[in-house]
């Protein structure tokens, strides 16, 4: 069964120490194990982009949707057994440690072909043409009502276009298991008994040009006029040693915007007359 | 009355009793078994509940069979198989399930004792067990989770837990359903945890079994102080839970601290339904059998060393109420003593509130209103009826009636129940006679 682990603050983050942060024993320990399917780390808030359509016009806004969603730092998608399986590895994850994570299983489409996944298989060996963002799809009760819609139509035509690797919806909130470990106890949570009234309600990885692109391919989403759509470009790991080094390293650029504003993408939009 | 086990007015008694035995013995073997073979909790539970119809349907024509579990049991996985195949589960897959099933040898007979030997791997093999971890897994709500284990371990009626928690019926019936949705859309395993987790697991279902508890045994809200029903149903399912994991000690104490309060339940009221003190209850109406089997199990306790945890500490404290012959000679030292182990396991005010009674008995009041007074003033218990009743209670055997008096006016306006400001008011008038 798969499952995405969502790193989010959780509602009482601990002091991050670098010591504690294993990020690769668990890495290690997941390839090993044949259960990982893909997974990454997200630039901070600073670097999303809201992108909304409401009466037919692009509203698009630097910084994240803010109305009461967590923050998500990373992500991973993961192929185990069960439940079960799934707290164990989240639980052993540094952001467990740190803030929480959420276990959220994906839609089960019925007729789905069997064996199918959220990550096509030969994903890592296909070259990366482009930026990559996340694009969050959340659900917000302040969109149109017409804009509900499926996006079948999306995913075909962004497929076709190379613009999406992958992506799939996952189960709401009340299907959701939060996983913290506090002084080595592993703490399990249900998810939100009454559900928010925005949540993440699923990703797609794109691959893009860049901001501009993705902000296009954002808002011809069905999800744009019925909720919210949050693009956070990725933060991989690079090259600068340990993670204790990294860590300085990266302090500098953690709460800059790198992405280009949200008026700058918008020109070069228009400017691509697209 | 529970699920399936409806001896209606026609029923010889016989047959009513033949089924509420078969019941009690059977409701969670047939049902777990099923979840395990089919997948499907409601296919499941409306074959379960279909086979105790149906015996309620024969039994007085045909008589009880011989083996009325075994009977049950075929029965139901009938009805099972009927409505998987009217449902077009494919036929491959019924077949399937029927070879796995006779293969096991678990669907055909009678309780079988090798469900309880150990396997590689995993602790035990018990569908019971399965359930009973699948109905308490802490990716549930807690109020789910309880109503999951009466509904699915239990065979409540959804509208008897209902009536039991004070909600509304479709409000708990959307409950059941959504934790069963849950179990399914989250992946939640139907099995019994690793070795790993199993202590931990264990205390979610502990603390399901003891919410239950405490439900029946001391009503949270409403007129009646007691909820017999629900108290009777925690035991019968700790104590099932006990026999599947005999080797765990929490079980047992859970289990021990559940008879001994019980064996006192019909004590604890009198006629009025009103709230009798421990101290002046009927020791002679306190339940014989109850308070023995409550005695053996601590017997058979570990000697673990302090600090033990909290459901053996509570055990072993009810144990010692259990034992004094009346109450002046119940031991308030050792009582005091464990409520100072508690107190370093499970820290809380309620706790301290208990210990500084049982130092007031052991030592003298004053000491005990010193305790309550250093307790008042952190203002963790305002607004808790027990706290001034305590105050009043401690006044009171200290010779000092006009502070007592003050005190049991304040529990008064705070206690939750009419019973208990029925008892508070009598004290209160006792005092002034």
């Amino acid at each position: 069964m798969e499952y995405a682990l969502l790193y989010a603050e959780g509602d009482d983050p601990q002091p991050y120490d670098p010591a504690q942060d294993d990020i690769g024993a668990w890495v290690d320990d997941l390839e090993a194990r044949g259960v990982s399917e893909y997974g990454e780390r997200l630039r901070p808030e600073v670097d999303a982009t809201t992108v909304r359509v409401r009466g037919g016009e692009l509203l698009v806004t630097d910084g994240p949707f803010s109305e009461a969603k967590e923050s998500i730092g990373g992500f991973d998608i993961i192929d185990v057994a069960d439940l079960d399986e799934a707290i164990e590895i989240a639980s052993r994850h540094p952001a467990a440690r740190f803030a929480r994570v959420e276990v959220r299983p994906f839609m089960q489409w019925p007729g789905a072909e069997p064996g199918a996944r959220v990550v096509p298989r030969d994903l890592a060996d296909r070259p990366v043409r482009g930026r990559r963002y996340l694009l969050l799809v959340i659900s917000s009760p302040t969109g149109e009502a017409d804009g509900d819609g499926d996006p079948e139509a999306w995913v075909s035509e962004m497929d076709a276009r190379g613009a999406r690797l992958f992506g799939d919806v996952l189960r709401p909130p009340a299907d959701a298991t939060y996983v913290r470990r506090r002084d080595g106890e592993v703490l399990v949570a249900d998810g939100p008994f009454v559900e928010a009234k925005e949540w993440v309600a699923g990703f797609d990885l794109l691959e893009v040009r860049d901001l501009a692109e993705a902000i296009e391919v954002a808002s011809k989403h069905p999800m744009a006029r019925g909720g919210v759509l949050e693009l956070r470009p990725l933060w991989p790991f690079d090259e600068h040693g340990d993670h204790v080094a990294r860590l300085e390293h990266e302090v500098e650029v953690r709460d800059v915007r790198l992405e280009p504003s949200a008026d700058e993408a918008l020109a070069a939009l228009a400017a691509a007359g697209r | 009355m529970p699920n399936g086990t409806p001896p209606g007015p026609g029923l010889p008694p016989e047959v009513g009793a033949a089924l509420r035995r078969a019941f009690e013995g059977e409701w969670a073997r047939i049902l777990a078994t099923l979840i395990r073979v089919t997948g499907d909790w409601d296919v499941s539970e409306e074959a379960a509940a279909g086979a105790f119809e149906r015996a309620a349907a024969t039994w007085p024509r045909d008589g009880v069979p011989r083996t009325p579990g075994a009977w049950l049991t075929t029965t139901a996985r009938n009805l099972a198989l009927d409505r998987l195949r009217r449902a077009g589960v494919e036929a491959g897959k019924v077949r399937d399930w029927l070879a796995d099933a006779e293969a096991e040898g678990r669907l055909s007979g009678p309780p079988d004792p090798a469900d309880l030997v150990a396997d590689a791997g995993e602790p035990l093999q018990d569908d019971r067990l399965r359930l009973v971890f699948t109905c308490a897994h802490p990716a549930l709500p807690m109020p789910s989770r309880v109503a999951l284990t009466l509904r699915t371990v239990g065979g409540l009626e959804t509208a008897e837990i209902a009536r039991a928690f004070f909600v509304a019926e479709p409000a708990m019936a959307q409950r059941i359903v959504r934790a069963k949705r849950k179990i399914a859309h989250a992946g939640i395993p139907y099995r019994v945890p690793s070795p790993a987790d199993l202590p931990e697991r264990l205390n979610g279902v502990l603390a399901v079994l003891y919410l239950i508890w405490n439900e029946g045994y001391l009503a949270s809200s409403g007129d009646r102080l007691q909820r017999l029903d629900l108290a009777g149903e925690a035991i019968r399912l700790t104590r099932l839970v006990a026999g599947l994991l005999p080797a765990e000690e929490d079980v047992r104490s859970l289990l021990a601290l559940m008879l001994l309060q019980h064996a006192r339940a019909d004590a604890r009221t009198d006629e009025r339904g009103d709230l009798v003190a421990l101290e002046d209850q009927d020791r002679s109406a306190w339940q014989a059998d109850e308070l023995a089997e409550g005695l053996a199990l601590l017997e058979t306790l570990p000697a673990t060393p302090a600090p033990r945890s909290p459901y053996r500490i509570q055990a072993e404290i009810q144990g010692v109420h259990a034992r004094a012959a009346d109450a002046a000679a119940t031991d308030w030292p050792a009582i005091a003593r464990w409520y100072d182990e508690l107190h370093t396991v499970s820290p809380s005010p309620f706790v301290e509130l208990n210990r500084a009674i049982a130092r007031g008995l052991a030592h003298g009041p004053e000491r005990g209103l010193h305790d309550l007074r250093e307790l008042e003033r952190t203002g963790r218990l305002a607004g808790y009826h027990l706290l001034p009743a305590a105050l009043a209670d401690l006044h009171r055997r200290a010779g000092e009636p006009g502070a007592a008096a003050a005190q049991y006016a304040r529990a008064i306006a705070l206690a939750p129940t009419a019973p208990e400001r029925r008892y508070l008011e009598r004290r209160l008038a006792a005092l002034v006679d």
